[in-house]
């Protein structure tokens, strides 16, 4: 509850002052202000507690620091994105890697100090990395994926040095010290609210922070608000431009880009994809397209039950959609198409997500169904959750309508975010629709994630001998050119077997008055306010 | 019977209201019967070059996202959406009236216990438990009238107790009980029948919230299945495009549903005085 | 206390019907990337899942009878605080909606009753049963539309304050009170103008059910003896009809205001969604769509109590207004 004293005490002075300064200095501070709004809640301040939403994500990458961050670089389109090979310090000066790849020797920034003006030592860093990998949270299922699974893995070398070793070189490591979970906690305040039951103060930091960041919290309702206020003796960068950000909830889309559009609001990244067009066309806003080229969107089968485990059914399915219709109708060509592509067997190169040769046929697609042992055609459900109506319900009614045509009787089902997220954890869906991210845009990454395993996130259920291994082989694989082999073999293995239909990669639209620059599109899809300024 | 007709031949003439109303509530039933008949185009039929057109003579009230003409899907949903009211009202009307009659009838701790149950449904945020329901039973179209006759279920009863228990001991019912009738016929043959009518009225107003509640389910994506064409998908979907200017894709479902709210209403209103000119509320 | 068993029966279907949900939470809040069976587990764990039903019921009415409502996995905190925080803006807006429906309806059902089945008493029918056939949240998107985008004469529809003013001290909970309080009428102001608009979409909502039996209960007093005795006594009309008619047609009023009233704190979902209020129906919404069972369960007891209490009071208010009724 130290947020509400502390709303009381702002009040007390705002009011007392609300008379000296007047308006100038309301106005000055306006200019000073970023508002963000935004259609989701920002439920907690740790970012790794389960459950967290992608704002709370994006606010969690402003109020603390990691060792290391991403870089960003000028994008197709002109706009910023980050850039996963460019790896720079944050709370590391300077980062030592050894000659096998598999020893990490961070050397701490001297002069960075937490929130509370306690310096940041190697301590910390290790009691914070230790919390990653030993505790129950979201940080160790995600970091597990760099090879990081036991706290003996960080050691301390001295108060401003830590050395961190994996047991086989990967090419994830390093990147994954970077995701916004591996975060630098005050070991010594979040200690003190540490308790036998939880012994890595879980409880406490949902609602209080205890980082180093660019950025302070000064007020915090889940579900309304979160006001930053910025920390002028950050060491992590060069400081921000906004003095105060306000990140707010407003669930209707169309009121959001009202604020916009009147200038009452600076920033929003979730508009509807409707009117992201006319917002833009109207003149009066600022728009940032960037293809979320480390997100797709796609229609999944489940390849372990039937009908779907038939891979010619499969096909059919694929040559009967009405990509380009589709691609329209639901996204408004909001994104880049991952149809179309021209190659036929192998891909020419080993990046991914990248266009698969899908194409509509619909003479194919009929064969394909007689020849799945389906003439008379089949019954199915094609779900979708209910948060993504906006794109999923036409290309839901696209899909039923275009697969009507060969004889595929398809119900809708909308589901509410949970009941969809249980029935595909479960394995239980036949046929749905997801958009989907990976943090870390390496190819093996990709189809470790999404195609093979039992987890969540393989939605297609897939499992393919050959994937498994060729997925397994090219996490460990350090040489350049045998891992470019490995991954087109792999698209190829995909293209070939359909388990799901790549669909797009959908636009992030940021939309901001004309005045704010420097908008970076992020791995984690969210704002990093660090970037942004007003001319 | 040639008396409430004068008398209601005498209170439209007095009502133009309740005569346009009624004339209005005659069309859409109309239109529900005839529905597809009537379109020129497949209401679920995309066509999407022709995507999110203004009105013209081709479509009269433009055509949506998928290219499908918004007026042929206005007027097929008006079937479905008259179906799920009227349902739901039949459902919660029948049991509500039958079941609250025999309980005010037999009075004694039956009646308590109805009573105790009915105290429970309207403590309920009803709006909440509509939405709770259908989320629980899944979006289809039964569960959203079995979800909708549940929260007017309590109306009803509480009517049928009160109005019974007013009427149970009085002379005419104590000597059709001596006539030799049975309880259950007693309470069917002769004590329904005297409170139907004021029920009616009831039912006639609870059509236009069965609409307006199936329609706010729609909104937060807990209504009928898409493609489906239903007014409150209609409106909800089209509430989407307000800022961009797009305003047919609201403004023509939603005055479907407001029209047919609007008739359902004053026809209630009107139903009243025919049936009760003493107390026209 | 006669109450008592309905606000158990609440409690118990509310904690059933939330177990049928086919949702389940410990898989929707472990949705991070490779979430497998362990992490799951552990948020079931957590939330007292883990347990057969009848026991997780038990607990739960345990918990309940000290003051614990349970957690919300969706905003991490107690749904105590969480309710305690937001009850005041869904009463706040409910209350102000209330009195401005009744400042309408009031002297458009008088008008009415005065004149019945004149032309003013059938546009008054209209216009009331005009304001029902909207869905709320219909009028509300247009409201926004019109007053905040094309005109420009509303404040920002987003919330109970402007966002760049200062919050007065937070003493009721209720802005206007806390402003006034403070003395701050600059909040006071902000608090006021982001109330109009979704207090006006509500109001129209319920002035026809509240216009409708002030016309209905004025009509049935006017033709009452007393009335009759008054006018032969030579009372102005307005005397008769303000002060002896009026007090005797309210009571029906009172009756229904308190149902208007329950209605709206349980209806105001849309409202709240649109307006971004925030408010416990909202929570509650955003609850039941993550199947996050505490704040549904509390949210709904929170709504029986409300309906019990006001009840209650619109009994009180009927012992006022009826020196005849004596509260049992």
């Amino acid at each position: 509850m130290d947020f509400r004293r502390r709303d009381m005490m702002a009040g007390g002075i705002a009011l007392a002052s609300s008379g000296l300064l007047g308006r100038p200095a309301a106005a000055q501070s306006r200019a000073e202000t970023l508002r963000q709004v935004t259609g989701n809640s920002v439920n907690t301040l740790d970012p790794t507690m389960p459950g967290s939403t992608r704002e709370a994500f994006g606010i969690s990458v402003n109020i603390y620091d990691r060792l290391v961050s991403f870089g960003r670089k000028q994008g197709s389109n002109g706009g910023w994105v980050f850039d996963p090979d460019i790896i720079k310090g944050e709370l590391a000066e300077k980062v030592d890697t050894s000659a096998d790849g598999m020893t990490f020797t961070f050397h701490l920034k001297r002069d960075a100090k937490f929130h509370d003006g306690t310096p940041v030592t190697a301590e910390d860093v290790k009691w914070s990395l230790d919390r990653h990998v030993a505790a129950r949270s979201l940080a160790a299922v995600q970091v597990q994926t760099g090879g990081w699974t036991k706290p003996e893995q960080f050691t301390i070398i001295d108060p401003h040095t830590v050395q961190a070793k994996v047991d086989k070189p990967d090419r994830l490591a390093l990147p994954n010290l970077c995701t916004l979970y591996c975060i630098i906690f005050n070991s010594k305040q979040a200690k003190s609210h540490a308790t036998a039951q939880d012994p890595w103060a879980q409880e406490w930091l949902k609602t209080n922070t205890a980082g180093s960041g660019a950025y302070t919290v000064e007020v915090f309702k889940p579900g309304e608000q979160v006001i930053l206020r910025r920390n002028d003796a950050w060491k992590g960068g060069p400081l921000p431009y906004f003095r105060r950000v306000i990140c707010q909830t407003i669930p209707e889309a169309a009121t959001r880009a009202s604020l916009i559009e009147k200038g009452d609001a600076d920033l929003s990244i979730d508009l509807q994809a409707s009117d992201v067009p006319t917002l833009a066309q109207r003149g009066r806003v600022k728009l940032v397209s960037t293809p979320q080229f480390n997100a797709f969107t796609m229609v999944a089968f489940n390849t372990q039950m039937a009908p779907f485990n038939n891979v010619k059914l499969r096909q059919a399915v694929a040559a009967a959609l009405p990509y380009q219709d589709i691609f329209k109708a639901a996204l408004f060509e909001r994104g880049a198409p991952l149809f179309g592509a021209s190659w036929r067997g192998s891909p020419t190169n080993g990046k991914f997500p990248q266009p698969l040769p899908l194409a509509t046929n619909l003479e194919r697609a009929r064969a394909l169904m007689a020849e799945a042992g389906h003439p008379n055609g089949l019954d199915t459900t094609f779900s979708f959750n209910v948060g993504s109506a906006a794109t999923s319900e036409p290309l839901a009614a696209l899909v039923k309508e275009s697969l009507g045509r060969i004889g595929i009787r398809v119900e809708i089902q909308k589901l509410p975010d949970a009941q969809i997220s249980t029935l595909v954890t479960e394995k239980k869906l036949p046929f749905l629709t997801e958009t989907s991210i990976a943090w870390l845009p390496s190819t093996d990454y990709f189809f470790r994630n999404f195609f093979t395993g039992a987890q969540r996130w393989n939605y297609s259920s897939w499992n393919n001998a050959e994937i498994n291994a060729l997925c397994e082989k090219a996490r460990y694989e350090l040489n350049a050119a045998e891992y470019e082999r490995l991954c087109k073999r792999m698209i190829a293995v995909l293209a070939e077997e359909v388990p799901v239909i790549m669909l797009w990669q959908p636009n992030q639209d940021a939309v901001m008055p004309l005045g704010v620059d420097g908008y970076t599109y992020q791995y984690h899809r969210q704002v990093d306010y660090r970037d942004l300024k007003r001319a | 019977m040639n008396a409430t007709l004068r008398h209601a031949a005498w209170v439209l003439r007095g009502n133009p209201v309740t005569l346009a109303a009624g004339l209005g509530v005659l069309a859409l039933a109309l239109v529900a019967l005839l529905g597809p008949s009537l379109v020129a185009y497949d209401p679920i039929a995309s066509n999407v070059p022709q995507a999110l057109q203004p009105p013209s003579a081709a479509h009269w009230f433009g055509t949506d996202q998928l290219g499908r003409d918004v007026f042929s899907r206005v007027v097929v949903a008006t079937r479905l959406d008259l179906a799920i009211a009227a349902s739901a009202v039949t459902l919660s009307f029948a049991v509500g009236a039958v079941g609250g009659a025999f309980c005010g009838y037999a009075g004694g701790r039956l009646d308590r216990w109805v009573g105790r149950f009915v105290d429970v449904l309207m403590a309920f945020p009803l709006f909440v438990l509509a939405m709770a329901l259908v989320a629980a039973l899944g979006n289809r179209v039964e569960n959203i009238i079995y979800a909708t006759a549940i929260i007017n279920l309590p109306f009803y009863v509480r009517f049928a107790r009160a109005e019974v228990n007013v009427r149970r001991n009085q002379g005419w019912v104590e000597a059709a009980r001596c006539a030799g009738n049975s309880h259950a016929s007693v309470v069917l043959r002769f004590l329904l029948p005297n409170v139907l009518p004021a029920m009616a009225v009831q039912v006639s107003l609870n059509l236009g919230w069965a609409i307006l509640n199936a329609a706010g389910l729609s909104f937060l994506g807990l209504g009928v299945r898409p493609p489906t064409p239903e007014w409150g998908i209609l409106v909800a979907e089209g509430a989407r495009f307000i800022t961009t200017g797009k305003w047919w894709l609201v403004v023509c479902p939603g005055g479907a549903l407001m029209f047919a709210v609007l008739c359902f209403n004053l026809l209630g209103d009107g139903l009243r005085d025919i049936l009760d000119p003493r107390l026209r509320t | 206390m006669a109450s008592a068993p309905a606000l158990f029966g609440v409690v118990v279907f509310t904690f059933l019907l939330m177990r049928v949900l086919p949702g389940d939470p410990a898989v929707f809040f472990a949705s991070g990337p490779n979430a497998g069976e362990a992490e799951i587990q552990a948020i079931r764990v957590q939330m007292g899942l883990d347990k057969p039903i009848p026991e997780q019921l038990v607990r739960y009415l345990w918990d309940i009878g000290h003051g614990r409502l349970g957690r919300s996995m969706g905003t991490g905190q107690p749904v105590t605080v969480d309710l305690a925080n937001r009850l005041p803006a869904s009463l706040e807006l409910t209350f102000t909606a209330l009195l401005l429906a009744l400042c309408c309806a009031l002297p458009l059902g008088i008008g009415a009753a005065l004149a019945p089945n004149s032309l003013l008493d059938h546009g008054v029918r209209l216009l009331c049963t005009l304001g029902v056939c909207v869905p709320t949240f219909v009028s509300g998107l247009l409201f926004i539309y019109a007053f905040y985008y094309l005109a420009g004469v509303a404040p920002d529809p987003t919330g109970r304050i402007d966002i760049f003013a200062s919050q007065p001290p937070t003493l009721t909970g209720f802005l206007l009170v806390d402003a006034a309080l403070a003395g701050d009428w600059e909040a006071w102001h902000s608090a006021a103008s982001q109330l109009v608009l979704p207090a006006c979409t509500m109001a129209l909502f319920v002035l026809a059910p509240l216009a409708r039996m002030t016309r209905a209960s004025m009509l049935a007093v006017l033709t009452s003896d007393f009335v009759r005795t008054g006018d032969a006594l030579g009372l102005s009309r307005r005397r008769v009809v303000l002060v002896y008619a009026l007090r005797n047609a309210l009571l029906p009023v009172i009756t229904i205001m308190g149902i208007v009233f329950s209605t709206m704190l349980g209806a105001n979902v849309l409202v709240e969604k649109v307006f971004s209020w925030p408010g416990v129906a909202s929570y509650a919404l955003d609850a039941l769509l993550a199947s996050d069972y505490a704040p549904v369960q509390g949210f709904v007891l929170l709504m029986a109590l409300i309906f019990v209490a006001v009840n209650l009071l619109v009994d009180l208010l009927y012992g006022l207004a009826d020196p005849r009724v004596s509260v049992a």
